[in-house]
């Protein structure tokens, strides 16, 4: 049995930031790309700042933080970190 | 117990009582969006083009039903187009319809050519710049 | 080359050279009143050039040339020169641009402050911004926004206006003839007929003005206007620039500015008179 990826974001000072009401817009200077992310994306990144991290580990801390709604937050996180890693916001370590 | 209760109560009157909610959303759900470079879209907007079939690089190569060149007179493929296929005609075509002028036979053999159309392919950018989304 | 013609227009200067003399001097008539370029230093250069050698003279075809080409382009009849050098000159833009952030969008100035108005093709943008710069409004320019990359503020880029079919019929009854240059028929886009933007707009082509408003105007439905979410509008407008991929960071700031201070609205109009009172309604309520 694998274990699960563990990803890190791409750091804070090469990703610039600009919230337009409700979604970030995210510049990434080193592929001169720009995405505009819904939430739980940003706060996904937010969290995986504090450390590389698997989908569960963040959950945790995206629980230390935030109430959610549904209860199986797993699956979601782990694709949302899926469509981040294809954007090159977050990477395997 | 209320002695405890309220020290608790205190510490908590610094912290929001209840958490912001965070909507994890499904699986399914698409969250990130790229934005995709528009040169293409606006410049060909500017510009009248236009697709030879095949490009200068196969002058005079047939064209295989699948799109690809294949030498002269092969059995089942078909014959250069006499003059480059405009913006607008190469549009109708992708979408299966035949513009004036073109083979019925043929189009669909012209259309898949023009999809296989790859950058730095004579016609490449006057196809990129049909499939930019308006 | 041959033939040679230099103009100023805003902070952009050209210089257009041409293997035929008529396209340029249907070009010179039209910019009549353009200033030449200072020190005759040009920022791009477009070149109509015969598509074969022996096109020069045996059924004329213009191949558009210059310092940047789309290399697909369908070259045109000697008859539509002069469409076929503005063709160019949009495209040096185009592609060559790297001063300003540039929005495929029309503007019109009102004291000191802009109005933006962007969307498709044949949603009115140039018309409307033609009629408001008979209106008491200084027409900017009806093909590119000019954005600067530092202060944020709009820089005028006052071409030719290109009325299109139908708008060319509605900026005959408003303009003077001699602000016309001829009728070009059956050209790729249809009727084409050039129109020259009037003094205020040239006298006053250096005037930057301070963004107010953005408009995503639609014809063919009653009127009705309603706001538009930042991230929306940052989108649209990253989809009508042909240069903001390519300015990185610097576009982004100037992108990212512009959507957080100023207003947007998308607008429906039936025709140019509501279209105008609704402008007009909306301006007065951001500006």
């Amino acid at each position: 049995m694998t274990a699960a990826p563990r990803y890190i974001a791409e750091h804070r000072d090469r990703v610039r930031a600009v919230e337009l009401d409700g979604l970030v817009v995210l510049f990434h200077e080193t592929s001169g790309m720009t995405h505009i992310v819904a939430p739980p994306a940003p706060e996904i990144l937010d969290a995986l700042r504090e450390g590389p991290a698997d989908a569960a580990t963040l959950l945790a801390r995206l629980a230390a933080r935030f109430a959610f709604e549904q209860k199986d937050g797993a699956e979601a996180v782990a694709a949302r970190l899926a469509e981040l890693e294809q954007a090159g916001l977050v990477r395997r370590t | 117990m209320s002695g405890t209760d309220n020290e608790k109560a205190g510490i908590e009157a610094f912290v929001p009582s209840r958490r912001t909610v965070l909507v994890l959303g499904a699986a399914a759900a698409s969250t990130v969006v790229t934005i995709r470079p528009a040169l293409a879209q606006t410049a060909g907007s500017v510009l009248n083009c236009e697709i030879p079939v095949p490009g200068p690089h196969a002058a005079g190569s047939y064209i295989a039903q699948d799109g690809s060149t294949v030498a002269a007179m092969t059995p089942n493929a078909h014959p250069p187009m006499m003059r480059p296929l405009r913006g607008q005609e190469a549009k109708a075509l992708l979408q299966g319809s035949v513009p004036p002028g073109v083979n019925p036979s043929s189009a669909q053999a012209y259309a898949n050519y023009i999809r296989r159309l790859q950058s730095g392919m004579s016609g490449f950018t006057c196809y990129a710049s049909l499939q930019m989304p308006r | 080359m041959r033939h040679q013609l230099a103009l100023q227009i805003g902070p952009v200067a050209f210089r257009i050279g041409s293997a035929w003399p008529e396209p340029l001097a249907a070009l010179a008539r039209l910019y009549a009143a353009y200033p030449a370029p200072a020190d005759d230093i040009c920022d791009f250069t477009v070149r109509l050039e015969p598509e074969k050698p022996w096109r020069r003279w045996i059924r004329p075809s213009v191949a558009i040339q210059g310092d940047y080409v789309l290399p697909d382009a369908a070259p045109m009849a000697l008859a539509h020169g002069l469409l076929a050098a503005e063709m160019g000159m949009n495209l040096q833009m185009a592609l060559g641009q790297k001063r300003f952030l540039l929005l495929h969008a029309s503007s019109v100035e009102k004291n000191g402050r802009a109005l933006v108005m962007t969307g498709e093709s044949g949603a009115g943008k140039s018309t409307l911004a033609a009629l408001l710069g008979e209106r008491g409004w200084r027409l900017m320019g009806d093909e590119f926004a000019l954005l600067d990359l530092d202060s944020g503020n709009l820089w005028p880029f006052p071409r030719a206006i290109s009325l299109k079919n139908g708008a060319i019929a509605v900026m005959e009854g408003e303009a003077p003839a001699e602000r016309f240059g001829p009728l070009l028929e059956d050209t790729p886009k249809g009727a084409i007929r050039h129109l020259r933007p009037n003094e205020a707009a040239i006298v006053g082509m250096n005037q930057c003005a301070r963004p107010a408003l953005i408009l995503f105007p639609r014809f063919g439905a009653d009127c009705a206007a309603r706001g538009v979410g930042q991230a929306e509008i940052f989108m649209r407008l990253t989809q009508s620039s042909t240069n903001y991929v390519a300015l990185g960071g610097a576009g982004f700031d100037a992108l990212t500015g512009l959507v957080r201070s100023c207003p947007a609205a998308a607008i429906d109009y039936p025709d140019t008179e509501g279209a105008i009172d609704l402008v007009e309604a909306l301006w007065s309520e951001a500006a």
